[in-house]
């Protein structure tokens, strides 16, 4: 069904090539550059081979396009029916497509097909016109790399002004939450969307001269000793970041991972939670945080008020 | 046969794709019952796809590769890359250009007419090519009407194709939604294709939290997604994780439950055999096939609501009694992130104020076994856990001296 040709990076490929060849005769080694640009890795190996010697009989000798027009290709049912899926998506208020051609098209799913049953409560207001046109803003200053003025509340409730450059908008399908990310006098801010009061569209900046902070991220090291499936869930659940698996014994395995270190709260519990199936090797901070909240509660349930 | 950089079958690249992108500990050796030519080819083709996130590691009992992939500073899911590597013949691609390329002005053509067309305007220029027999051309313009990208009209005996793009669609004004639902919906995949079309896709967007190994299983959730509009019944075969056994089950598929802090995907359906509502995970389905339309579907769909308001996860526990849980939590004055966490993440529990510095989380749900990960999630604050299955409190307790004596804490007994 999705496995299929039509949607796959070679007729992608031979699409772009002839829509450049409608225009005129192609040097061979433009051919090769398009394939390099839009292609896999060993794609350079095959497909202009296919085309110069006319197995794939679609170019002439002079590496013209034979065909009448540039090429294209209608949109297949499968992807109308998901775009139309989409339009009962509340989220789908934050883009505000031309929903043209999809009049007589029957949805791919329904709202409510899919239960994000650990999903958390207080997701983003996306019915919320003022927090549309917020999001709306801030597209704009993304699109036309202008500079931002942005107020908001922080957590404990005070209100900040911060004049800074949008980066991009981040989501979290586990929070449901949307944040800005923006940097301002070399330090990268992360907003919460729903936290911010107003945005206001500042000057136009020189894309050149914008430098994205590095994050310098930590390092945490990881024992998994493996019982109910530990090893699985424990690697599904980390499988986001960027990590590497080392087995040491038969049931004992070394993972390495690196996160941001201003998520190491979040990261600390999400340790917690698979109990003695993972121990912190390092870094040593880390562990003695867990030391302390599991000598904390063992000290409660021994000793209830 | 030689070395292709595409494929004919999914499934294999599948096992390989998640293998190195999960686990990635094994070397070459360790792959079980594929052979070592396999293994070879199926590395150099995600090497050939994916070569950045490719990681190699050596030690002395081999070379270990494995995928590696911090999913927050990446705006497209490469794992999609593979559902567009499909092989195809030279025929395929000579129709798919020449068919597409002589309906494009909107004009209606018979069979004989696109033949013709195809010998007059492309082939002729080619000495000795061949032109594509009649039942071919047939076989490509059912398979294309099929897929939407053409409509046919009789015409006495005789069937004439057009495009079904009369007008152009505006996928422009879609480009920052298909950037966000792309990465965010279940079928992304989709919008990636869709992405493919332009020019200039958007590149708004990041993603926290985000798992994308759920790619792998497209083909099966569209599947399931298809028979599920159309009220079917599936016959799917499902791979044990653990044991590679297959089994076959037929189910009424009634929902797809998703893990946002996994990514972890489950089909939720009546089993016939059982008679039963059963969670299936996406990633053990091999195949899916789709039956007879099913009269009773409200009933099983109302059978699942009734089901979902006591499901704390996906447990396929099927005693029909509930387990009643309660949490006492005690938080600092300046803590006041904790009351709010539980509000947040409670799911079907319910959270109760006791004074300005405590309060409890109370749960009645078919399997309170499955909060133990989320009541860990709370060490340190916990002044009282109750449940009406012992073996819960037991699970807890036991589970805490065994992380104290990891810790090199004190490993007393719990009261």
């Amino acid at each position: 069904m999705l496995f299929s040709e039509i949607y796959g990076s070679y007729f992608n490929v031979v699409a772009a090539i002839l829509t450049e060849a409608s225009d005129g005769p192609l040097t061979p080694q433009r051919l090769t550059a398009i394939v390099q640009e839009k292609a896999f890795g060993e794609s350079t190996l095959s497909i202009p081979a296919a085309l110069k010697s006319g197995e794939w009989p679609l170019l002439d000798g002079e590496l013209r396009s034979v065909l009448r027009h540039p090429p294209t290709m209608p949109l297949t049912l499968l992807q109308k029916r998901w775009l139309k899926a989409l339009l009962s998506d509340p989220r789908i208020a934050l883009f505000t497509p031309d929903t043209t051609g999809l009049e007589d098209v029957e949805p791919l799913y329904r709202p409510d097909t899919f239960v994000r049953f650990d999903q958390y409560h207080d997701g983003d207001p996306y019915g919320d016109a003022d927090y549309i046109a917020r999001f709306q803003t801030i597209r704009e200053a993304l699109h036309t790399k202008r500079r931002l003025l942005v107020r908001f509340h922080s957590k404990n409730g005070a209100l900040h002004t911060l004049p800074c450059t949008p980066y991009r908008l981040e989501y979290s399908s586990k929070d449901d939450k949307f944040r800005l990310l923006a940097v301002r006098q070399r330090r990268l801010y992360t907003l919460n969307l729903a936290r911010i009061c107003s945005c206001e569209l500042l000057e136009p900046y020189d894309p050149a001269d914008f430098t994205l902070p590095q994050v310098q991220r930590k390092r945490l090291t990881l024992l998994l000793h493996n019982e109910r499936n530990g090893l699985e869930r424990v690697l599904l659940h980390f499988s986001h970041f960027e990590k590497e698996t080392r087995k040491l014994e038969p049931h004992l395995y070394q993972i390495t991972l690196w996160y941001d270190p201003t998520d190491e709260p979040e990261v600390l519990i999400r340790v917690l939670s698979f109990g003695p199936v993972l121990e912190v090797q390092e870094p040593e901070a880390f562990r003695q945080a867990l030391q302390t909240r599991i000598r904390t509660q063992l000290t409660m349930l021994d000793h209830p008020e | 046969m030689a070395y292709q950089e595409l494929i004919k079958h999914f499934e294999r690249i599948r096992s390989y794709m998640r293998e190195f992108y999960v686990y990635g500990f094994r070397s070459r050796d360790q792959y079980g019952e594929k052979s070592a030519r396999s293994y070879d080819n199926e590395r150099r083709r995600i090497e050939s796809w994916l070569g950045g996130y490719l990681s190699f590691h050596q030690d002395p009992s081999g070379k270990r590769v494995f995928l590696s992939v911090d999913s927050r500073v990446i705006p497209r899911n490469p794992l999609y890359k593979a559902f567009k590597a499909k092989s195809f013949t030279n025929t395929d691609i000579l129709l798919h250009f020449y068919l597409l390329d002589l309906l494009a002005d909107g004009n209606l053509c018979s069979v004989r007419e696109l033949i013709d067309g195809m010998q007059d305007h492309y082939l002729s220029r080619f000495p000795g090519a061949v032109s594509p027999d009649e039942s071919t051309v047939r076989k490509k313009l059912k398979e294309y009407e099929r897929l939407g990208l053409l409509r046919s009209e009789k015409h006495g005996q005789e069937l004439r194709y057009q495009r079904t793009d009369d007008t152009p669609f505006p996928l422009e004004s879609w480009t920052d939604a298909l950037a966000f639902f792309s990465e965010e919906d279940p079928l992304g995949v989709i919008g990636s294709f869709l992405m493919d079309r332009q020019e200039e896709p958007s590149d708004l967007f990041r993603f926290k939290h985000h798992y994308i190994l759920h790619a792998l299983d497209s083909d099966v959730l569209c599947e399931l997604l298809l028979a599920m509009e159309a009220h079917r019944t599936v016959e799917l075969t499902v791979r044990n994780v653990h044991s590679s056994r297959e089994v076959r089950r037929t189910v009424c598929p009634l929902k797809i439950y998703i893990s946002t802090q996994s990514g972890r995907q489950y089909l939720l359906g009546h089993a016939y055999m059982g008679g039963q509502l059963v969670f299936v995970r996406l990633d053990a389905i091999r195949t899916v096939k789709a039956g007879a339309v099913e009269p009773q579907y409200e009933t099983y769909l109302a059978a699942q609501q009734a089901l979902d308001g006591h499901l704390w996860g996906v447990s396929g526990n099927t005693r029909r009694t509930l387990d009643h849980l309660e949490m006492t939590i005690r938080y600092a004055p300046w803590e006041e992130y904790i009351p709010q966490r539980l509000q947040r993440e409670k799911r079907h529990g319910s959270v109760q104020i006791l004074d300005e510095q405590t309060c409890r989380f109370t749960a009645d749900v078919y399997d309170a076994m499955e909060l133990l990960p989320w009541l860990r999630t709370f060490i340190g604050r916990i002044v009282e856990l109750r449940c009406s299955d012992p073996a819960v409190v037991e699970r807890f307790q036991q589970d805490l001296e065994r992380m104290a004596a990891l810790y090199g804490g004190d490993a007393r007994a719990v009261q």
